[in-house]
């Protein structure tokens, strides 16, 4: 054992060179992450100072404080992200496998039709404005959570993903045996295919949470009035904006947008948020992990 | 089951007679966007169900706000608009995407001038002529007025912002200096640059730079010059020259390009020749940071001069958050053109069901002061407690909650003084702006849609070239005539001749 080489095994040069490589990248990954976390914890003074630093002059941390006590919104914005990524990713997942499911049985006298009308929304957009109108007047998806799941539900890209994915992992003929011992349409879909595509389900899922979690432009559209459902992304999308705009129109709109901008949040509030955000959706990687390595590599041909 | 059935029944209808009934009585629902504000919805809500009470008895209607932020605004009210939201009243202006002229020409707007004498009376009678005058334009519906204009400051006046903290360290007298006025091209003022620099760097602040300014600012106050507007967004290329002291004087100006005229070079030599010698950053000079810099060194007071367009007692806010003694040593008197005038206005929706209610609201809002403090301070006891002598002070606590932006929402001269501001701040500040003259073009505003292909080329050989030879970054002798050169194969000639020929039309009548 000790002599021989494992099977797929590469030389000990080559395996060098791939870790640092990938070291590296890894490091370029995680430096802006560590860095916004030093730059929230740095005092202003520090920044305006010295401007952004890996080592500030001071710390403090009463912008989270700050952040934490005045901002009532934040914990209120936190339930609805919350709320708005379980369900959105539930109901989206289980229409998304619904779906390609259908698309996937040889069976489905309508394949056709539906493969290409969700194929086609892909490419072609209705634009924004008709959208807009739609979501607004027709479904009355305005200044609900309503408005901030439904239009995510169906994603055409993940269909296609998921339909690939029943093929390649879900043979027909488990679906026949199951119809003969004498299962039904719903319960073989639950019971037999769900279970053996779970892998491909995870990926889905994470990509949806992704997709919910940081989606602030439903809010920007749909919730104006009620401002009290704005999600995270939403708010801290908003505190940014504000200052980038008035820092752009400081010429148009003279001494007023000054004043307003030194009640703009300070650059430390805004990497605060950034935190904030940012913790709770890397916790539920390690989560999806494991199923999407098995997603990622299964079907491929083991070694 | 049967009874219970019809009993369910007769009910349903019972009810749905009600429903009906007290729909009729419903009072009128108008739904208005600002710009700029910042309120929570607690606070909001609070406000809101107590001037409700007070709209519905005065003009039966109740009122539901969107209070749109300066981010989000932009992007939102737009779509708003072309999806016919049914919003009633929404904040345009001539700087932010719902541009108000544009918008007019659409066909968004509800135009007013028939309307005005019977729903809007009183604010005929309060908002100036002049002010009228900046909000007219030429819509789908003919040369009229399509917003209300907003009282607020409706001057523009250049100013040289100085820090006369550091100008009294370096042994001036700073009443002096300031009453004598600042002229850019002294000897004086380099000297002082150079001995602010000195002082600095003595203290071992080696990256001070005493000139920190916004450099399109810069060159307007020094030349004397106005935007013009309707002139390209972002790449000002017209200027039009005015009389210093009288602004309303004809000195037989027309409108021309910018960066053709001999005021110009000298302007650009001067800067150049200052920036060489070390008095401008490197980061005033990059589009990029420019602004960030500006307001780093603001906030932390570091500077000698810098450029402020002047909002009426702005030294004093100016001042406080900077820890310093901020003076403002104008450059020319207050003038008034269609940019002041247009800077905040409320329009009708062209969409709303109930034009003449929202007209009569706004009308209440710009000449009530109890509605215009509310909707704009809060409410006595939640956002501010009112003083013995008529000043107020705002609750800081909650005023947090529920600020919106004060000067985007029409007549701010009937709110009362803070005490900060002193009792008589609002007359103090209708003086001021009311002694503003108007330019001799008047509110005329440039259609520039009709050379849109030279402004496209034009815009592109100005963002090569116009912020480096403003900030002193490029040496004007060998950078101003390959710009001038450029600037006329993009067509500038047939750009200026547009404006003078709608300027001449629009001073003909």
């Amino acid at each position: 054992m000790t002599k021989n080489h494992r099977l797929n095994s590469i030389s000990a040069g080559t395996e060098a060179v791939f870790h640092v490589v990938i070291g590296l990248f890894s490091i370029c990954c995680i430096i802006p992450f560590v860095f916004v976390i030093i730059i929230s914890l740095s005092a202003e003074s520090s920044i305006r100072e010295i401007g952004y630093s890996f080592i500030p002059r001071a710390w403090s941390f009463n912008t989270y404080t700050y952040a934490i006590q005045r901002l009532p919104q934040i914990w209120r914005s936190y339930f609805n992200s919350i709320l708005i990524t379980v369900v959105g990713t539930f109901l989206s997942t289980l229409i998304c496998a619904l779906y390609s499911y259908a698309l996937f049985r040889p069976d489905f006298k309508y394949r056709g039709f539906f493969n290409f009308l969700s194929f086609f929304t892909m490419i072609f957009g209705g634009g924004l404005v008709p959208t807009y109108v739609i979501c607004t007047q027709i479904l009355g998806l305005k200044e609900n959570y309503a408005a901030l799941i439904v239009p995510l539900l169906v994603s055409p890209f993940n269909i296609i993903i998921m339909r690939t994915f029943f093929k390649s992992s879900v043979p027909l003929d488990l679906i026949e045996a199951a119809t003969i011992d004498g299962s039904g349409e719903y319960s073989t879909f639950f019971r037999v295919v769900l279970p053996v595509a779970k892998p491909g389900l995870a990926t889905i899922a994470l990509l949806n949470s992704l997709a919910y979690w940081n989606d602030w432009y439903l809010s920007l559209l749909y919730i104006r009035q009620n401002k009290i459902l704005q999600p995270l992304q939403a708010l801290l999308m908003e505190l940014q904006n504000n200052v980038e705009y008035l820092n752009r129109m400081s010429a148009s709109l003279g001494a007023s947008a000054i004043q307003e901008a030194t009640r703009a949040p300070t650059q430390t509030l805004r990497m605060v948020l950034v935190v904030l955000i940012v913790v709770p959706i890397a916790c539920a990687y390690p989560f999806f992990q494991r199923y999407i390595v098995a997603g990622l590599t299964i079907g491929s041909v083991k070694g | 089951m049967k009874k219970i059935l019809a009993l369910a029944l007769a009910l349903i209808m019972v009810f749905a007679l009600v429903g009906t009934t007290a729909w009729a009585e419903e009072p009128v629902t108008l739904k208005i966007w600002f710009h700029g504000s910042n309120v929570t919805p607690d606070a909001s809500q609070k406000v809101l169900d107590e001037l409700n009470v007070y709209l519905q008895d005065k003009i039966g209607a109740k009122l539901e706000v969107i209070w749109g932020t300066w981010g989000d605004f932009d992007q939102s009210v737009v779509t708003a608009l072309a999806g016919g939201d049914d919003v009633d009243m929404v904040f345009t202006c001539n700087w932010s995407a719902d541009e108000y002229n544009r918008y007019a020409r659409d066909g968004y707007w509800v135009k007013l001038d028939d309307m005005l004498p019977e729903y809007g009376a009183d604010l005929l009678s309060v908002i100036p002529e002049g002010i009228w005058e900046c909000a007219k334009t030429n819509g789908y519906d003919g040369i009229g007025i399509y917003a209300v204009p907003a009282l607020k400051d409706t001057a523009t006046q250049n100013c040289w912002d100085v820090n006369g903290t550091l100008l009294a360290e370096l042994g001036y007298d700073v009443d002096a200096v300031c009453e004598a006025g600042l002229d850019y091209y002294s000897d004086e003022f380099e000297e002082m640059l150079q001995k602010a620099k000195d002082y600095k760097a003595a203290q071992g602040e080696n990256d001070f730079y005493p000139l920190v300014v916004e450099p399109m600012v810069l060159e307007r106050l020094v030349t004397v010059t106005s935007i013009v507007t309707g002139d390209l967004p972002g790449a000002a290329v017209l200027s039009f020259y005015y009389d210093k002291d009288h602004p309303s004087n004809d000195i037989g100006s027309e409108i021309v390009n910018k960066f053709a005229t001999p005021e110009f070079e000298k302007y650009a030599k001067r800067t150049y020749e200052l920036a060489q010698k070390g008095f401008i950053s490197p980061s005033t000079q990059n589009v990029g940071t420019s602004n960030d810099y500006l307001n780093a060194c603001q906030q932390s007071a570091s500077y000698l001069f810098g450029t402020q367009s002047y909002a009426y007692g702005c030294e004093i806010d100016f001042s406080n958050a900077r820890g310093i003694d901020v003076r403002m040593v104008p450059a020319d008197a207050p003038y008034m053109d269609s940019t002041s005038g247009q800077g905040a206005m409320m329009a009708i929706s062209a969409v709303s069901k109930n034009p003449e209610k929202a007209l009569e609201f706004l009308n209440l809002l710009n000449t009530d002061p109890y509605v215009m403090t509310t909707l704009n301070y809060g409410l006595e006891g939640f956002t501010f407690e009112k003083n013995d002598d008529g000043t107020i002070t705002f609750i800081q606590e909650n005023r947090a909650n529920y600020s919106p932006w004060r000067n985007g929402m029409g007549n701010i001269r009937i709110l009362p003084p803070t005490a900060d501001e002193g009792l008589s701040y609002w007359d103090d500040f209708s003086a001021y702006y009311n002694s503003a003259e108007a330019l001799p073009y008047g509110s005329f505003i440039f259609d520039n849609s009709v050379v849109e292909t030279e402004g496209a080329a034009i815009a592109n050989v100005f963002a090569e070239y116009a912020f480096g030879l403003c900030s002193g970054a490029t040496d004007p002798d060998t950078v101003l005539p390959d710009f001038l050169q450029k600037l006329e194969a993009a067509g500038m000639s047939d750009f200026v001749a547009a404006a003078n020929s709608q300027m001449a039309e629009y001073l003909a009548g």
